[in-house]
């Protein structure tokens, strides 16, 4: 098969503030122009991020009602048609099972990429009868965003090794480099001997804010009143939650160190603001911020959950202690604290230089693009995908009983 | 690993040397004897010095029962894993080598437990399985991942199949008085899991991972065959009492005990949670003394409220009889 120009289709739900609608995006601007042509096809709506996308990338909001909104499969099989598509790439459950559908029911026959970034695997490790279903009769590839995410794949789901492919996020550096500060320290006013602290993550319980909480109240007062703890996200989204951390801000006397500072319009100038940065997550499947910290050049604590935390957390770019642990988060605030300006400004520098050799989103849109020449039969599994090694080959067999 | 032990010395000799069986040996074995007068205590210490691991022995100078002497070994443990050992049991060897593997692949679980093969006094195989016995195998193999609610509801874990992260620990030490509840006990298996299931998630091995012995002097009850039968019936024959006012008292204290600890660090859902069952438990208490009426039975049984467990159409018929008859016997003491 040859082709001159491949014309790929992102499929997502919608184009709302999200890990993976972000995913999906910076992709669709970074495949190579020279040998893509971009589509991308919202199932059911728009959404800020529609302002994020290159110009020259089409857009088409479907506008569906319901999973199973047969008008819409069947317009989406016209503009399919009509666009002369040769890979779908279709982002989470949802959208995928919409195209899959459509590939059953045959009314397309592009390639089909399915890029899972689902973050409850913890809770629900199952695969029903219409998921299973939907992967094996209408995806020609896997990329999971997390190992544990291809090792369910193959092992739940029944979805190929040799088509499951460990793909890690990527950060658009650029956008990083080029943040102007903002005006943090006189904005609540930070004294000039406190190192400026930040979080970028909703007030919602998988971010496990209390283990922060808890983790300052366990390090040294002296120590204590040299940070100040600014947490950047949506407010009110989850108001139990919310008041309950409130609560345990006042409870355990850390209303002098934690600013909760709410959504912010722009993270890259907010993290040029910030001496340093945090994430205290339970669990997670990226986490895309923790390459935000790093392409902002900070030194970073992130608990060891998901790929990315996972991927670093040996190249002396930031602690990257348990989650649910808040002695040990605790130690890692200390020693982020204790450390000189100097020792701390290297740990960022080096971790700003490993997001531009391996997770810059150039770099990881390439590996996205190698996928595709496989599922189009351009490329053999033998060639040396980048992605391919830490796919379904990252399977760990669970000990034997007897 | 926590070893409670008890008059045990006709047992503990096959547990012991499944431990030191184990494919991942334990970093160490924290053994509480509750006064035994046998040869239990000598049995442990002739163990400990060929064990390849260290062996803490403690002897406990009063009695303490099974709930407040396993409190009492899970003060002792260093393990940031520690796994429960009752004195008649027989692990298979990789048993602590899954739990740990299964901790390995996910962070968030706090918790894990398995199924066991059921065998007799002697050791023969029984070929029935633990949680088909407690009634709990449909559910778990339909959840390898337990809803949270589902620990609040009724009682799924038998503690030597059990393993827990150390935060599980720290959250549920000290053991709250509820827990001594007289007309509602709760044993520490049931606290931990509680607890487990509130700081974090709970995972269920359908593998067996041990063989669990069912002889007449074992604490934790196994129903097999008539004796099921004969329990289920006895349950039937308590319908309309007026101890189970007291028991879902109790056990609504209890929950609302595991909300709070789940509330200390931070899972305020989960407390939520907790408190929503410890409501309708206190809700159950009520029933009969005027302000819950058999409507009210009816509604919370629409609204799934008496859900997670396979007795519960016996649990809503009690509760409707409750609420319309007075309670058939007077108010009494608890049994000691």
């Amino acid at each position: 098969v040859t082709l001159d120009r491949i014309d790929v289709m992102v499929v997502v739900d919608a184009l709302a503030m999200g890990g993976a609608e972000q995913v999906a995006v910076d992709h669709a601007n970074t495949f190579d122009r020279r040998t893509h042509r971009v589509h991308v096809l919202a199932t059911r709506d728009g959404g800020p991020l529609v302002d994020r996308l290159a110009d020259d990338v089409s857009l088409t909001i479907l506008g569906r009602s319901a999973t199973w909104d047969l008008r819409g499969l069947a317009r989406f099989a016209r503009i399919v048609r009509r666009s002369g598509i040769d890979v779908i790439h279709s982002h989470g459950r949802g959208a995928m099972k919409f195209v899959a559908l459509a590939r059953g029911l045959g009314l397309i026959t592009p390639r089909h990429v399915f890029h899972d970034h689902f973050g409850w695997l913890h809770l629900d490790r199952g695969a029903g009868v219409a998921l299973r279903a939907a992967m094996r009769l209408g995806v020609d590839a896997y990329l999971g965003v997390d190992a544990r995410l291809c090792s369910w794949a193959c092992t739940t789901a029944g979805m190929p090794p040799e088509r499951t492919f460990l793909c890690r996020s990527g950060v658009d550096a650029s956008r990083f480099a080029r943040a102007q500060p903002l005006p943090l320290r006189s904005e609540l006013a930070i004294r000039d001997d406190q190192l400026v602290i930040a979080m970028i993550a909703n007030l919602r319980h998988p971010k496990d804010h209390p283990t922060l909480l808890r983790a300052l109240a366990e390090i040294a007062p002296e120590l204590r009143d040299r940070v100040k703890v600014v947490i950047v996200g949506a407010l009110g989204v989850d108001p139990a939650y919310e008041a309950g951390c409130r609560a345990m801000i006042e409870r355990l006397g850390l209303a002098d160190q934690v600013v909760l500072y709410g959504p912010s319009a722009d993270p890259p100038a907010l993290l040029a603001a910030a001496d340093a940065a945090v994430l205290s997550s339970k669990n997670e499947t990226g986490p895309l911020v923790v390459l935000e910290y790093m392409a902002a050049g900070l030194p970073f604590i992130a608990t060891d959950t998901g790929e990315l935390s996972h991927a670093v957390r040996d190249l002396g770019v930031g602690f990257v202690p348990p989650p649910r642990d808040h002695l040990a988060l605790a130690a890692a605030l200390t020693e982020l604290i204790s450390m000189s300006d100097d020792e701390r400004r290297a740990m960022g520098d080096r971790g700003r230089q490993v997001v531009l050799d391996t997770f810059d989103q150039p770099i990881v849109t390439r590996q996205i693009e190698e996928v595709y020449e496989l599922v189009l039969g351009l490329r053999d599994r033998t060639d040396g995908l980048r992605s391919q090694r830490d796919g379904g080959s990252r399977i760990i067999a669970r000990p034997a009983v007897r | 690993v926590v070893l409670c032990c008890f008059e045990g010395e006709r047992w503990l000799p096959a547990l012991l040397a499944s431990i030191a069986d184990q494919t991942l040996l334990p970093d160490e074995l924290v053994v509480c004897d509750d006064g035994s007068t046998d040869r239990s205590v000598a049995i442990v210490e002739r163990f400990a010095e060929t064990a390849p691991f260290t062996v803490r022995i403690e002897r406990n100078p009063e009695r303490l029962g099974s709930t407040r002497n396993f409190a009492h070994g899970l003060s002792l443990a260093h393990g940031r894993v520690v796994a429960l050992a009752d004195q008649d049991d027989v692990w298979y060897p990789g048993k602590l080598a899954v739990m740990a593997w299964e901790f390995e692949q996910d962070p968030t679980i706090s918790m894990v437990f398995s199924d066991a093969d059921l065998m007799d006094s002697s050791g023969t195989p029984l070929g029935r399985k633990l949680w088909d016995t407690r009634l709990v195998g449909r559910t778990l193999r339909r959840h390898a991942v337990v809803p949270e609610d589902l620990f609040a509801r009724r009682a799924l874990t038998t503690g030597c199949t059990m393993a827990f992260r150390r935060r599980v620990v720290d959250a549920a030490l000290p053991f709250p008085e509820e827990l001594d509840d007289p007309w509602a006990p709760m044993r520490h298996d049931r606290w931990l899991s509680l607890v487990a299931a509130a700081v974090g998630t709970v995972r269920a091995i359908e593998e067996p991972l041990l063989a669990f012995r069912v002889h007449p002097n074992q604490e934790t009850g196994v129903l097999v065959g008539s004796q099921l039968h004969r329990a289920l019936a006895r349950a039937a024959t308590r319908v309309g009492r007026h101890s189970n006012k007291h028991e879902h008292a109790g056990r609504a204290a209890q929950l609302r005990a595991a909300a709070q600890r789940a509330d200390l660090v931070g899972d305020f859902r989960e407390a939520a949670t907790l408190r929503t069952v410890a409501d309708h438990q206190a809700a159950r208490a009520a029933i009969g003394e005027g302000n819950q009426r058999a409507s009210d039975v009816v509604r919370a049984a629409l609204a799934g409220a008496y859900r997670g467990d396979p007795l519960s159409p016996l649990a809503v018929g009690a509760d409707l009889v409750r609420s319309v008859l007075p309670a058939v016997d007077a108010p009494q003491e608890p049994a000691p």
